[in-house]
Order: C-alpha cells, then structure tokens, then sequence
C-alpha cells in the first residue's frame, strides 16, 4: 500500500532549516560579551515580570553608561530558582568579574552564589537576601518604615479618625507582611481609626479595581485606601471613580516608580494622594560594584531611605 | 447524536445554589442585601467580562476537541498593542483596534495551522503560543505597562466609552460580554460550521470520513478564540486605562475553569456555551459574595476549589448519554 509522506510532523527541509537558524542565532550570541570593557558584570534578576524590577533593570543600565569600563550582561529567571540558578552558572562560565543578583528566593540561590563568592568573585545582592554570609555587600529597602511612614501620613490626613481600606499584596510575601506591620503599627494609638476592609489583590491593578468595587457596595462611607502598591493604588482609584466615589476617599500607595505608568505620574495626575518610594537600588548596586571592583571597603549592609511623595512635592522630583 | 441547547439542569441548580448562599449571605445595607444592589449585580458582570469572553471564544474549541492555552497572553499582547496604538499610532480609534483583533486572528492562526497542519497536539501549540504572545508584548512595550492618557497627543477621548455604563447600571464591558455568548450560540446551535464542529470533537476521523473539512474548522475555532481574545485584551485596556504586557496571566485556566463547569467536557464533542455562561456566573458570584464578606484571601482560595470541585461532580451524575 503506498502512503502519502507523512504530515504527522513538520517536513524534514523545515526542521533543518529551524535547526540552522537557531544555531546560527546561539553562535552569534556566543561571541564575546565582554568587549572592550575591563570588566564583565552579570546581573541576575529574579523576573521582569514586575514594573519595580523593570524598572531596577532600567537603573542599572542608566548609570552603567558613567562606568566606561563596566560591562553588564543581563539575565531575567522569570520567577524561576532553577532557571537562576542556571543564568548564575551561565555567567560564572562566561568568567564575570561581579555577580549582581536578586534573588528569587533566598534558600535555593544560597548555594550557588556560595560558589560564586568563594572563587573569588565579589556579590551584590539586592532587595532579597540570601543566607550565610557569602556576599559583599546587600542593598535593600525596608519595607517595615515604608509602611510605618505611611500610616504616619494616615494618621495625619485623618487627624486620627476614619474608616480605612487596606488593599494587601501577595499573602505572605514579606513586603505584603511589612508593609501591612508597619501600617498597623503607626496607627495602633488611634481607636478612631479602623480598618473595615482588608481584601488581597496580589499586586495587581485588575485584581483590586475588583475587590475595590466589593468594598465600595459594602461600605457606604470610606476615607482612605491604603494599597501595598501603587498599581493597586490605581486600581483602586478607578473604581471608585467609575461610582462618582473618588472625592469621598483618599488614596495611598508605594513604590513611586518614575515613567507614565509609575505612581509619581499617578500622584501628579491627582489620582493618588501619596505614594512612598520603594527604591529598586539599580543605580546604588553599580556605584557599589564600581568601588569593590576600584578595590574599596563597602559597608555590607546599605539600607535605603524611602521618601514621601505628595502632589506638592512631586513637581521637584522630576519623574 | 443530541446536542442541547442550553444549560445542563445541573448547571442552573448550581447557580440557583450559589445565589441563594450569596443572596443569604450578604452583609446588609438599609435593611437590604448588598449583593441584590442593581449596581452590585451589574459589577458582578463586570468583572466576569473580561474572562467571560474568554470563556465563550473557548468553548468551540474545547468542543471540537481541542484546548487554547494562549488566550491569556493574546489579552496582554492585545491590551499592549492597544495601548501602543492608540498612544503612539494616530491612528483613529476604529482603525487601531481593527489592528489589534487582526493580530488576535493571527495568533489564532498560527495555533490553527500548527495543530492542524503539523498535527502538533492543541496543548502544545498554543503553550508555545502563549510563550511567543507574551515575548511580543514585552517585546513592544519594553516590560513595562502603557498608560493611556486622553485628550490633545493621546487616545482619542472616544476609546473611554468601552469602559463607561452605556446606560445607568449597564456597564459596557458586560454588554460586551453578553453578546459574545449570544454569537457563539448563534455558531453552535444555528450553523452549519457549529454542527461539524460538534461532529469533529466527538470524533475526528468519522467527521473527516464524512466529507468535512478538518482542519479548516478548526482553524476557525482558534481564530475565532484569539479574535475575542483581542476583544477582552482591548476591554482590559480600557477598563485599567493602560496596556500591560503582564497582565492576563493564568486567565487561561479561569477560562478553562467556567468552561468546564458549564459542563463542556474537556474530551470534546460535549457542552453549550450557555453552559459555559452559566459557568462564568458561577465563579463571578462566589468570587463577589467572598468580597462583599471580606473572607480571607487563604479561606477564599480553598472555597473556590471546594465549589468547583461540587459544580463538576454535579455535571458527572448527568445520566450516561
């Protein structure tokens, strides 16, 4: 019996083709990352599936341009330990001069960041840690004062009485749970105060547009929200400016991203009261790499300071 | 072979189910149940539009036997390249958004023609769609969301109207949504191309000895699927009033989910979309009834999976066809 050629599987002249293509791809893509920079710097960033990591991405490449003689490879392990583990690898075979990384998590990247600072090469952690003590230097925010300071500000507008919502991040997240700590803990003095809604929207502006509607049917009157992130903070916003709700309440957020979709940019257009800057630590993470690779002593522990962003001040801050 | 037309028994005790513990449950207001407000109802219908429409552009495909899994990331890519368009492009509002359910239809296209050509099983293709989906929208907007700002240099002020109440109560995502299910039943029950597509779910090779044409039906049932993909994708732009390559992720499987529990069996060849209408409800008014209870988020997860679980084992007990 004669059979058609097979159409179970694309021709073999396509596969070839495809096969071609793609190591063509991988050989130009092997060629020498380094250049004519002196140094090679990997940055490991753990996804570019948040603004905030973007947006540290974006710092570092902005002020790598004043440090001629560094040369950053990126890699993004979209939110996968494995993946990272492997682009830290990758780098450690491509013989990085410094390993920037933040870290997906902190227990299944120990190892092989270990292995890196124990053959010679200075680390840069930032925004998450790892465990031990085998890096140079950590660069992080402190969400704890992010959130206290916000409940300052809370405290302050509402002079100590009002119905709140607060809209949480990821449950269980650290930032989700400081942030949340810090609040609570600013506003504790004040009985006047009370959180009538509390509802998860896991970072995400489409996620607490939702939960802010269910809040908005539930409460007659509310005064401020408190969201954990600025594009919950919106989400917020916009529901309850589709009620002809927005002017009842107030409106807070944090990260303060600079670009049109960042909260200054949020805070400038009226739709956020405030916002609280989380910074991302890009730029000061090449400063620090610079210096250790100058041969200076950098400080193991650099905390940054956050900043209140209000629409009066916001104008100075150019976004 | 039966096909009926609309929901399953089963599938209208669930809802009638849920809405009496959503109806029971409710915090009150003036001596009302927040959850009858008109305007929480018409929320309710809101925020299922979007995965809704989903819902209903998958339901052909899971009939006819198949699976889409880049639905949520052609939302993204539609919502980012409306973004793009409408802020950079200049293009008037009509001709933007033909574009963007045109690169829907692509999508769809390409997921028709690799799992019909290729013969590549429909999960595998379209996960490889939903990677591809996702790279381009990063791809164009730089990983970062495109805000939309109306007026003088940005969106045409006309673009708002997708995310305004067409009238009091009326929100137009929902409308939106509504009509969706009411074309593809239209498709299902009333065309030629729905009967084959039933036909093929229930079995390939008899429909194919029967004189139809495969692989040009299915194809369009995965156009068809991408197209209305966009068409969520351009409503979420609207609704957030700014394009995130991010955003839709998972939406796949909440589509996958209402699908299912409207009673379309994942082997093909069974189910409605009203059905999956029914489904779509379900899900919005236990999500809603938690919000309004402000249960807890952990709480909230296990009692979505302990619903679902019921609304299935309820589609199970129909009697062997």
């Amino acid at each position: 019996m004669e059979r058609a050629p097979a159409t179970h599987a694309p021709r073999l002249s396509t596969r070839v083709a495809v096969g071609a293509a793609v190591l063509a791809a991988l050989a130009t893509a092997a060629c020498g990352p380094r250049g004519s920079a002196t140094h090679l710097v990997g940055f490991s960033q753990c996804n570019l599936g948040e603004p905030w990591r973007v947006a540290m991405n974006a710092e570092v490449a902005a002020r790598a341009q004043d440090f001629p003689d560094l040369k950053i490879v990126f890699a993004d392990a979209q939110q996968d330990n494995a993946k990272q583990v492997a682009d830290v690898e990758n780098f450690l075979r491509q013989r990085i001069d410094l390993l920037m990384i933040s870290p997906n998590e902190a227990k299944p990247l120990t190892p092989v960041v270990e292995r890196a600072f124990k053959a010679g090469i200075p680390v840069v952690v930032i925004d998450r840690g790892i465990e031990g003590d085998s890096y140079t230097t950590f660069i992080g925010a402190d969400n704890y004062e992010i959130g206290r300071q916000a409940g300052d500000h809370i405290v302050e507008i509402l002079k100590g009485s009002g119905a709140i919502v607060e809209i949480r991040g990821l449950p269980g997240s650290p930032p989700a749970l400081d942030r949340s700590r810090g609040m609570h803990d600013a506003i504790a003095a004040h009985p006047g105060l009370q959180i009538i809604h509390s509802p998860v929207a896991n970072w995400l502006r489409e996620e607490a547009m939702a939960q802010m509607e269910m809040a908005l049917a539930a409460h007659p009157h509310i005064d401020v929200v408190y969201a954990h992130n600025d594009p919950m903070a919106v989400g917020a916003y916009l529901a309850a400016k589709a009620k002809g709700r927005e002017r009842e309440m107030k409106f807070i957020g944090i990260d303060a991203l600079p670009g049109l979709d960042g909260g200054r940019q949020a805070v400038a257009d009226g739709k956020l009261d405030a916002t609280f800057v989380y910074p991302t630590g890009g730029r000061e993470a090449v400063e620090l790499a610079a210096r250790i690779l100058n041969g200076e002593q950098v400080p193991q522990r650099v905390v940054l300071k956050t900043e209140k962003i209000t629409r009066a001040g916001v104008s100075r801050h150019a976004p | 072979m039966t096909r009926r037309l609309g929901p399953s028994l089963s599938g209208l005790v669930g809802l009638a189910a849920v809405l009496l513990l959503a109806i029971v449950t409710s915090p009150m207001r003036n001596g009302r149940p927040v959850f009858l407000d008109v305007r929480n109802l018409t929320d309710i219908l809101r925020q299922v539009a979007e995965k809704g429409i989903l819902a209903a552009g998958m339901t052909p495909v899971i009939i006819s036997g198949g699976i889409d899994l880049s639905v949520g990331s052609v939302l993204a890519l539609a919502a980012t390249l409306t973004g793009s368009l409408l802020m950079g492009g200049g293009l008037g509002v009509w001709p933007a958004l033909a574009l963007v359910i045109a690169a829907g239809c692509l999508c769809g296209l390409l997921n028709g023609f690799v799992v019909t050509r290729w013969r590549i099983q429909p999960f595998i293709a379209t996960l490889a769609t939903m990677s591809a989906a996702r790279g381009i929208a990063r791809y164009v907007s730089g990983g970062a969301a495109i805000p939309l700002g109306f007026g003088a240099g940005g969106a045409p002020e006309s673009f708002r109207a997708l995310a305004a109440p067409l009238m009091p109560f009326v929100p137009v995502p929902a409308v939106l949504f509504l009509v969706s299910v009411g074309a593809v039943w239209l498709l299902m029950a009333r065309t030629r191309a729905g009967r084959y597509l039933y036909a093929i779910g229930d079995s390939e090779q008899t429909a194919r000895l029967a004189g139809v044409s495969v692989g040009l039906h299915k194809t369009t049932a995965y156009v068809l699927c991408a197209a209305m993909a966009a068409l969520a994708g351009i409503i979420h732009c609207a609704q957030l009033e700014q394009g995130n390559p991010n955003d839709g992720v998972g939406y796949e499987l909440d589509a996958i989910a209402a699908v299912v529990i409207g009673g379309t069996s994942l082997s093909g060849g069974v189910g409605t979309v009203s059905g999956t209408l029914v489904g779509t409800l379900i899900i919005g008014i236990i999500n809603n009834s938690m919000g309004l209870n402000n249960v807890d988020a952990n709480l909230q997860l296990i009692l979505k999976g302990a619903i679902i679980l019921a609304a299935v084992w309820l589609q199970s007990r129909r009697a062997p066809a």
